[in-house]
């Protein structure tokens, strides 16, 4: 299933509020977490990286993985603690929304 | 490498592109090696799991990897300026709370900065009005009077003829336009007796590059011959008063002269005619350039014309095509050597170009001392800081970010005090307004425009940057080490700060002098300019022109003169009547011949003032008859000529009668216009000089024609009435009484405004006073910020001193012998400060020489009186802290160590 526009960031974020990750834990937490329903172009994962670094809402520094290779960690600022919360609610909201109208039993069904 | 802190400094990136390129590759490398080993240790093949890693990548690799170093470089540029922005932030947060901590030099430093911020930002405003942007209008900087000159001090504008011509074949122009203002009676009841108006070419406004605020601009065809107009337009300022600024008001008719004309615009908000000097306009007439001149019954000063530049032409460009065209007219009267083009500024004179240039220069040594005092402030301030910069640098704040720091300081300081300049500023205009000479009337309007307030910006930043500079190299110059030792043993410290801070003293009081010293000038001119022997009473004697050349009154010319002059020798308070000019002042001029002598020699004098008088003038206007007799009126002069010849009988001033006979008596010798080929070679009759009268001066009045006068009987043809009235009240208050007594002879006759002799004198004093004043009160804050900044080095120089002067007076040392330590370090820097300053002056005090009366530039007495004052002020300022030495408990400062 491809990910609903706009959606990627607050993911992201969601992950890293568990704590630092590099590129590809963020990837596989969203996977395992979806049950492989979330599918994620890593080429887009990437630069949605570089971008919300740019806004201020995460903070990366290079650490070494589990398998002995160098990676950039990303963590939440302060900053995208604020956002993760405001966006995963107007998000969740939004669904709700959807769900009530789409499994609305309409007059012809 | 580069020290990141460095890099940051200089503002370079973080890491360099190929660090931000190569970390971004990195990234995406590592990535894909997680997903390939992921995917192989779930058991897929390595060549199966690349290939799957490849697809979930979703695009090309080189695609991939371009686009990560680019949003990687974005990254990276943002960052940078988050981190310089969160820095400066942090240093003004921290600048704030300095200053917070130290109120008192805070206070000190934003006063200093707002006085002389707001002096700077007022003068300049009085450069950008006078010199820089002198015409308020949209094409203002394109707008030039084209002018023939002439003996006479004052430039008329070019003919008629001379305009069209130019007109039919202009290049170096886009416009040719003429405008003339004039006085006419709204009614004759004489409800409303006289309002301002012009008539204007169709294309003035367009010329000025401005548009009717209502309704529609004068077209050519409006431009009819003859007093035939059929349509005006009306000043803002009467639409609001008189028609509540209703829109309605067009095509309604006013009467003008008795003619009714439809009202078709208004124009804007105190749209005036450039350079004139009477109020904006209420109505304006259509009218041709060759009629613009002849207004209603009235009276008008010609027309004026102007022209518009093409942009990119220079004024001297224009004038050469004018000259070119001037010359090519049939019989030309134009001397092409006399026309030129001029710029609104070209009519200032050099006299008042100087007075400007002086202030703008006395304002900007103001703002240096400014510079010096916070400077030196700073630094006092900075030693007294200097551990917690050494304890901030110890902790690994680098030199450069102390001095940031520092110059963060003095920018926020400057920032505050040039907001509150502006106030100061505004308040400054008003004051300068009122001062105003009548020579620089159309500084009225001035204000505090856009590109005023640039300059303001522009000097606030550089005044920060000046004097933060010095305490902020001189902050990150210190060893740590050195300064944590030294402040530990509590030694004597800062050998360089305390050299600058004398040096900056030393300039400070130089520089005060010289300002002082040129306000000592002006104030000794005033004085003399007060004393000056005038050669008559201006006070209490009035001054009016009744205008009585209109042809209406051709005939009833002499009866209005009698009754007149009947009716306002019977008002209360009045004590004499006669015809005739306010003596001292500059009236137009002519020429003056003698017979020939017995070696057929002519004396002339080329230009002098002419009075026109009857014979009980100088009893009125107090002025000595020194030789000879009183003109006899019944012996006139014979003949009608045109023009105006001089009567039978004359007087001249002793100054003609030194240029003529220098050796002999003027009484008896006769006196013409010299024939002048200009006037078609016209020869005038001899007139017979019959007294000598005292000379007659007024301050600021100079030049032949007011120094060399001939009086002659006023002729019968003579258009205006000039009357002179002796009250023995002020004559400030008899001038309406006299308006109201000349109204009640006949209610349309207009009177060009009574001017007392009293309000004469005020405004020949005003050109020096408004300088004196100006750069007193300059001077003056000078010398109280040079007094500030002297005591607070003496001050400081006492408490690095305690210990020393503690021991001497343990060792026996008289209290007077303490003072004389103290003192003498003061005055010697003072002194320094003196001779420096009253070498500056005396080379530079020739540039007032123009602006000076009977005082040498380089005056003694000012001079003396200048130095002995700022000797005196450095002498307090060093003994308040001196006294503060005696107070020293030697056991204490030793017990300290």
């Amino acid at each position: 299933m491809a990910l609903l526009k706009g959606t990627l960031d607050v993911l992201v974020l969601k992950a890293l509020s568990w704590g630092p990750m590099h590129g590809f834990e963020i990837t596989s937490w969203l996977e395992e977490r979806s049950g492989g329903r979330i599918d994620v172009v890593d080429a887009a994962l990437l630069q949605a990286f570089h971008r919300m670094e740019e806004r201020g809402l995460l903070e990366a520094e290079w650490g070494v993985t589990k398998n002995g290779r160098r990676a950039r960690y990303y963590q939440l600022t302060k900053a995208g603690r604020v956002r993760l919360k405001e966006e995963a609610a107007a998000l969740v909201d939004h669904v709700d929304a959807l769900k009530v109208i789409l499994t609305a039993r309409s007059a012809e069904s | 490498m580069i020290r990141p802190g460095v890099r940051r400094l200089f503002g370079l990136p973080l890491r360099t592109v190929d660090q931000v390129r190569s970390d971004a590759d990195a990234e995406l490398d590592a990535f894909l090696e997680e997903r390939v080993e992921h995917l192989v240790q779930r058991g897929m093949s390595p060549e199966a799991a690349r290939s799957e890693a490849m697809r979930r990548l979703g695009a090309s690799m080189d695609d991939t990897r371009t686009a990560l170093r680019e949003s990687a470089k974005r990254r990276e540029g943002r960052k940078r300026l988050r981190d310089i922005i969160r820095e400066l932030m942090d240093d003004v947060r921290f600048a704030w709370r300095q200053c917070a901590k130290a109120p008192a030099f805070t206070m000190i430093a934003v006063i200093t900065l707002a006085l002389s911020i707001g002096a700077n930002t007022a003068i300049f405003s009085v450069v950008h009005r006078l010199l820089l942007a002198p015409l308020p209008f949209p094409n203002g900087n394109r707008i030039v009077m084209p002018v023939q000159e002439s003996d006479f001090p004052f430039p008329n504008s070019v003919s008629p003829e001379l305009a069209q011509a130019w007109e039919s074949r202009m290049h170096a122009v886009t416009e040719i336009a003429a405008a003339s203002e004039y006085m006419f009676s709204l009614r004759p009841d004489a409800t409303i007796d006289t309002i301002p108006s012009a008539a204007i070419t169709a294309n003035f406004l367009t010329l000025l590059g401005v548009r009717p605020a209502l309704g529609r601009d004068f077209v050519r065809a409006d431009e009819l011959p003859d007093g035939q107009a059929t349509v005006a337009m009306i000043g803002h300022a009467l639409w609001q008063r008189s028609y509540g600024g209703r829109a309605d008001v067009l095509g309604r008719t006013v009467l003008v002269e008795g003619r009714p004309l439809t009202i078709v615009g208004v124009t804007p908000a105190g749209l005036s005619i450039p350079l004139a000097r009477t109020p904006p306009p209420d109505i304006w007439v259509p009218a041709r350039i060759e009629k613009a001149g002849e207004g209603g019954s009235g009276w008008g000063n010609g027309p004026t014309t102007f022209a518009l530049l093409r942009p990119g032409v220079s004024a001297e460009a224009a004038s050469v095509e004018l000259q070119s065209v001037a010359a090519s007219l049939p019989d030309s009267v134009h001397r092409q050597d006399r026309v030129r083009v001029k710029r609104a500024e070209d009519f200032l004179t050099s006299r008042e170009r100087r007075s400007v240039h002086v202030l703008f220069a006395a304002v900007g040594a103001l703002l240096l001392i400014a510079c010096a005092n916070l400077a030196n402030l700073l630094l006092a301030r900075g030693w007294a800081r200097q551990r917690e910069f050494a304890i901030r640098g110890a902790l690994g704040a680098g030199r450069a970010r102390i001095a940031r720091q520092v110059l963060t300081e003095s920018m926020s300081l400057a920032i505050v005090g040039g907001l509150l300049g502006i106030g100061v500023a505004w308040f400054a205009l008003r004051l300068i307004v009122a001062l105003r000479p009548p020579t620089l009337d159309h500084l009225a309007d001035v204000q505090l425009e856009p590109s005023v307030l640039l300059w303001t910006l522009g000097i606030t930043m550089t005044t920060g940057i000046l004097f933060g500079s010095a305490p902020a190299l001189l902050a990150g110059a210190q060893s740590t080490g050195d300064v944590l030792r030294r402040e530990t043993l509590g030694g004597s410290t800062g050998r360089t700060s305390r050299r600058v801070r004398s040096t900056l003293i030393v300039i400070e009081i130089a520089a005060s002098l010289v300002l002082l010293t040129g306000s000592g000038l002006l104030v000794r001119s005033f004085a003399a300019l007060q004393r000056m022997p005038l050669g008559f009473e201006p006070r209490g004697l009035v001054y009016a022109t009744v205008l009585l050349g209109a042809p209406r009154w051709r005939d009833r010319k002499l009866e209005f003169r009698d009754a007149i002059v009947e009716r306002l020798r019977a008002l209360p308070g009045v004590t004499g009547v006669a015809i005739g000019t306010m003596p001292g002042k500059a009236y137009s001029g002519g020429g003056l011949e003698t017979e020939a002598d017995s070696a057929g020699r002519i004396t002339s004098v080329p230009l002098l003032g002419t009075v026109f008088i009857s014979p009980d003038y100088f009893h009125v206007a107090r002025i000595a008859v020194v030789e000879g007799r009183l003109p006899d009126p019944t012996v006139t002069a014979d003949g009608k000529v045109r023009g105006l010849p001089y009567s039978t009988e004359v007087l001249v001033n002793r100054e003609v009668a030194r240029r003529l006979w220098p050796r002999r008596s003027a009484i008896g010798e006769r006196v013409r216009i010299p024939p002048d080929v200009d006037r078609g070679g016209r020869v005038d009759p001899w007139s017979t000089v019959v007294g000598v009268v005292d000379d007659t001066r007024m301050p600021e009045v100079r030049g032949d024609i007011a120094a060399m006068q001939v009086y002659s009987l006023i002729p019968p043809n003579l258009g205006d009435m000039p009357i002179v009235v002796r009250t023995n009240g002020s004559g400030d208050i008899a001038a309406p009484m006299i308006r109201r007594a000349i109204a009640a002879v006949h209610p349309a006759l207009y009177v060009r405004p009574t001017l007392s002799g009293d309000t004469y004198l005020r405004d020949g004093l005003a050109p020096t006073r408004f300088a004196m004043a100006l750069i007193t009160s300059f001077g003056v804050l000078a010398l109280a910020l040079s007094a500030v900044g002297l005591y607070g080095v003496i001050a400081y120089g006492v408490s690095q001193r305690r210990r020393e002067i503690g021991v001497r007076m343990a060792l026996g040392a008289e209290s007077s012998a303490v003072l004389r330590l103290v003192v003498g370090g003061g005055l010697r820097l003072a002194g320094a400060g003196v001779v420096i300053g009253v070498a500056v002056a005396a080379a530079g005090a020739r540039v007032l020489e123009s602006m000076l009366y009977d005082v040498s530039p380089t005056d003694p007495v000012a001079f003396a009186a200048v130095a002995l004052l700022v000797a005196a002020v450095a002498l307090v300022a060093s003994y308040v802290p001196a006294r503060r030495a005696l107070h020293i408990d030697p056991a204490e400062t030793l017990r300290a160590d």
